[in-house]
């Protein structure tokens, strides 16, 4: 995807008489708009006056404004269209492959506002899915770091900075790994001694002097405590290690947690709960096992290695040759053998994951499958995955019980070699048996990480890709911040919303030039189709989306003015989709004043409605709700959420299909009670069940994004709009109980 | 003959066939002529000025069950298939499909790179060559029929492989993992 720049000035080479100030939006294209396959270069643009567009270097069109009416954006199946309406009828503009969807989406509705004799919104830019710059590589949904070109030295160093705190701890850890590596290499040292002093001894020999019984027992013992020292730092590291490892992975896991939650709503919601969870707990696991296992092993290796190597050299380093020449063909053979394993084992774990998810299907939908008496389909469906998964299973075990041992045949192959030139050295008498053993033991020690080392680099990458991801998300620039100069208020409860525009993507906008006043202790009923933007308003109220234009004031101030943490606690919440954690429906009701008292606690509850069947529950308010715990019924939730929202005694209270799951008559008790509680709170109430807005003492309704009436109830009945229709239809269905009537 | 409460009998489609309709180009697109009943039950003869194409089984029947829409998105009614329209007709239909529904066919794989959760393809396609991403191939690899895959890549463009056995063996061993 170019940027605006470049296609400037190529549509300005491309047409002379455009000069580059005219050029206000300009996007590609890459088909033909009929139902041709090859893909085109097309440049496509809105100047000041009309929109044009060049198809391989040609003018196909050249359209004025004047002549258009509106302009969509339509998406089809792996393409995208703009399309313009001229003289009622509608044509096709452009098309696209879906790589310029996000762009096609803007232009459209940007185009639009031109028309409409608005300026462009240059703000679209910031929300294309655009690629890295640097290697053309699109960037991950809802990134903007591209993984292949995201410095890493820069990454580490800032982990670095990072586990400042345990700096000292890591450092010490090291140098222990240095002398650990130290102590490695003598235990070979003394075992030569042990072997050419004391074993070897020719005791035949007449000549030879006796070796002490004392001194032998002293190599032996120095091998003890070679070996005791050595456990015993390993263990001191370890714990070092996993301290400083863990604290820092702990620390980072509450950056990251800490992040999201400063995230805007829309933000969290380009990515998945799951991708978020993966965030805090699986990359920084990752991290912490790299931290507190595998990079003390590469530290370790890597000086054993060094140490055996420069020791070997120093020795003989025709031996040291004959030794390390085979090694990078070992590691390429390795390599190159787990490759093709892994290939085959991929391949059974997919088999696996197919055969886990058709037995999580029928698991979960046993109801289904037994009210259709499917089991037997479902055996058979079973059965013929697991058959699959295990020839697979038999299959790749087969070849690797073949071929493993003689891939580790050829693997040591080398020592052989070594045994040749180390025996014809001892025969001709310029080695000793002890040095031999020595020298053994070195080549085991230096071949025994070969294998870990082939792996190396796919670990590391790992390591790195998680720190890579949880850096993206500490990156995340945080879009509804509060200002430096944002102030606390104490609101009374005016709400005014001044041609507000909003959309939650390019494509088009949810709300559009709304405008709407509210005075404190008013009970403001909003309706109007689904889809409308109802919920979508109040989350704008509740700023958990910034306004795109225009502004909404609380209190004669914008809220972008006002501290989130005040304006929430104020704000009370009721939404259709009744969220309850784990924990008591205590904790639930207290949840956003955690001091509450008891005494307020079943208060809140008793005015929702909650108290009568709370204390019908064995365990009352100590009864555990949420996950694994004891299931409320949809209208049992909605009543503990509505004491929630009531505890939290806020000036607005917002109520979103709040009453929807209960039956008329309790959704009136709770009503009468709220309407006590609200006479001097601004509410504003959603909801499709008309009969709820009764007490409403002005309703907004809302059609296509704007506000299409606002009145009383008698006003719009009277006006025979919008209102009039809904209520008219909803008393059609409604004839046959009168109590849900008496509303129209 | 159908019993009275069959399934027919309550929801019947509405076929739209060469006997009841006229299917012509305006403008860019396709306009249709319908003589049908309405919703009292008398025929009467509409005209819509645009209509819109819809598979109802894409992967299986791209040229059949065709869900004719009016520009409310509300369905006018079916195309039981697009030949049973003459010649002319049919491959405007046929036209008017293939535009909105656009996956290029892969003929050869010349690279798949897998690295940090994405892969990154090269390929040959019948609308030449393309390079592509996806964000976890094997669930970006829909398998219509046992050889049939359909790839949707991180911009939601397809791409279609009819038959994965038909690839060229180099080709096949580069995707052969995720089948």
């Amino acid at each position: 995807m170019q940027d605006r720049q470049t296609l400037t000035s190529r549509l300005c080479a491309l047409d002379k008489s455009i000069s580059p100030n005219q050029v206000l939006l300009p996007f590609e294209f890459h088909l033909l708009p009929d139902d041709s396959y090859t893909l085109v270069d097309g440049i496509a643009a809105a100047l000041d006056d009309r929109i044009v567009v060049f198809q391989n270097g040609e003018k196909i069109k050249d359209i004025p404004f004047s002549d258009i009416s509106e302009v969509n954006f339509r998406v089809g199946v792996g393409c995208v269209f703009i399309e313009y309406t001229m003289d009622g009828f509608d044509f096709i503009l452009c098309r696209s492959d879906m790589r310029e969807k996000d762009i096609f989406a803007a232009a459209a509705k940007e185009i639009n506002r031109k028309i409409n004799g608005d300026k462009i919104n240059y703000q679209y830019e910031e929300n294309l899915n655009r690629v890295c710059p640097h290697c053309g590589r699109p960037y991950p949904p809802g990134s903007s770091v591209c993984a292949h070109c995201a410095k890493k030295t820069g990454y580490l160093l800032r982990l670095w900075e990072v586990a400042k705190p345990y700096r000292a701890m890591i450092f010490f850890s090291i140098i222990l790994y240095f002398v650990i590596a130290a102590l490695n290499l003598i235990t070979p040292y003394i075992n030569r001694i042990l072997v050419d002093d004391y074993i070897k001894y020719n005791y035949t020999d007449q000549n030879a002097v006796p070796p002490e019984l004392t001194s032998f027992l002293l190599v032996i013992l120095s091998m003890v405590v070679v070996n005791v020292v050595i456990r015993l730092i390993s263990m001191l590291r370890g714990i070092t290690l996993i301290k400083a490892g863990n604290r820092l992975v702990v620390r980072l896991r509450e950056m990251v947690f800490n992040k999201i939650q400063t995230l805007s709503i829309s933000k969290i919601s380009s990515r998945t709960a799951g991708e978020l969870m993966n965030r805090v707990t699986d990359d920084t696991n990752t991290l912490q096992q790299f931290i507190t296992r595998e990079m003390g092993n590469i530290l370790e290796q890597v000086l054993i290695f060094a140490a055996v190597s420069i020791l070997l050299f120093a020795y003989d380093w025709r031996l040291a040759l004959l030794i390390l020449l085979p090694m990078p063909f070992v590691v390429i053979a390795h390599r190159l053998f787990w490759k093709f394993m892994h290939r085959m084992y991929h391949k059974q774990w997919t088999m696996n994951a197919q055969a886990n998810t058709i037995l999580h299907d029928i698991f979960s939908g046993i109801r289904v499958v037994k009210a259709f008496g499917m089991e037997k389909r479902e055996m058979e469906r079973y059965d013929e995955v697991t058959l699959a998964e295990c020839k697979t299973a038999v299959r790749n075990e087969t070849f690797f019980g073949k071929v493993f041992p003689i891939i580790n045949f050829f693997m040591g192959i080398g020592e052989f070699f070594l045994l040749y030139y180390v025996g014809n050295h001892i025969l001709e008498g310029t080695m000793t048996l002890g040095e031999m053993t020595q020298f053994s033991s070195y080549v085991s020690i230096i071949y025994g990480p070969l294998r870990w080392i082939a792996n190396l680099p796919r670990r590391l990458v790992r390591v790195m890709t998680s720190i890579v991801k949880i850096y993206d998300i500490l990156d995340e620039k945080v879009d509804v911040a509060d200002k430096e100069s944002a102030v606390d208020i104490k609101i009374e409860g005016y709400i005014d919303i001044e041609d507000a525009s909003f959309g939650y993507d390019n494509t088009t906008d949810v709300l559009k030039h709304v405008t709407a006043h509210i005075k404190p202790g008013e009970m403001v009923g909003i309706v109007g189709k689904s889809g409308v933007g109802k919920s979508t308003l109040i989350n704008l109220v509740m700023r958990l989306y910034d306004v795109n234009d225009g502004c909404i004031k609380i209190d004669g101030i914008d809220i972008r003015d006002i501290s989130q943490s005040s304006l929430r606690s104020q704000i009370g919440v009721v939404l259709q989709e009744t969220f309850l954690f784990s924990g008591t429906i205590f904790d639930n009701i207290a949840y956003a004043k955690p001091d509450a008292t008891l005494d307020e606690v079943i208060t809140a509850a008793k005015i929702a409605g909650a108290h009568q069947f709370i204390i019908k529950l064995p365990d009352a308010y100590n009864t555990k709700v949420g996950e694994r715990g004891h299931t409320l019924s949809g209208g049992e939730r909605q009543r503990v959420a509505i004491a929630r929202a009531l505890l939290h005694n806020p000036r607005i209270l917002i109520l979103d299909e709040a009453t929807a799951s209960l039956d008329t008559e309790t959704e009136k008790q709770i009503q009468d009670a709220i309407q006590k509680l609200i006479a001097d709170r601004t509410t504003l109430a959603i909801a499709h069940r008309l009969s709820t807005l009764r007490n409403a003492t002005k309703i907004i309704v809302l059609d296509k994004g704007t506000v299409a009436e606002v009145g009383s109830h008698e006003e719009l009945m009277l006006k025979k709009g919008i209102y009039y229709g809904l209520v008219m239809a909803q008393r059609q269905m409604s004839k046959m109980s009168p109590k849900n009537s008496d509303i129209a | 003959m159908a019993e009275s409460n069959s399934l027919q009998n309550i929801a019947a489609i509405i076929y739209i066939t060469p006997e009841n309709s006229k299917i012509s180009v305006k403008n860019d697109f396709l306009q249709l002529e319908l003589t049908a009943p309405n919703e009292e039950g008398n025929i009467e003869t509409k005209t819509y000025d645009r209509i819109f194409l819809h598979r109802a089984f894409p992967f299986d029947h791209p040229y059949s069950y065709i869900s004719v829409l009016d520009k409310d998105s509300k369905e006018i009614g079916m195309i039981s298939n697009v030949d049973i329209f003459d010649e002319d007709t049919s491959l405007k239909l046929r036209a008017e499909l293939d535009r909105k529904y656009y996956a290029p066919v892969i003929k050869k794989i010349n690279s798949v790179k897998e690295r940090y959760g994405f892969s990154y393809w090269n390929v040959d396609t019948d609308a030449g060559p393309i390079s592509f991403t996806l964000h976890d191939t094997y669930r970006s690899m829909l398998k219509v029929e046992h050889v049939r895959i359909f790839i949707t890549d991180i911009d939601s463009n397809r791409y279609e492989i009819p038959n994965v056995e038909e690839l060229d063996h180099k080709s096949y061993k580069k995707i052969e993992l995720y089948l």
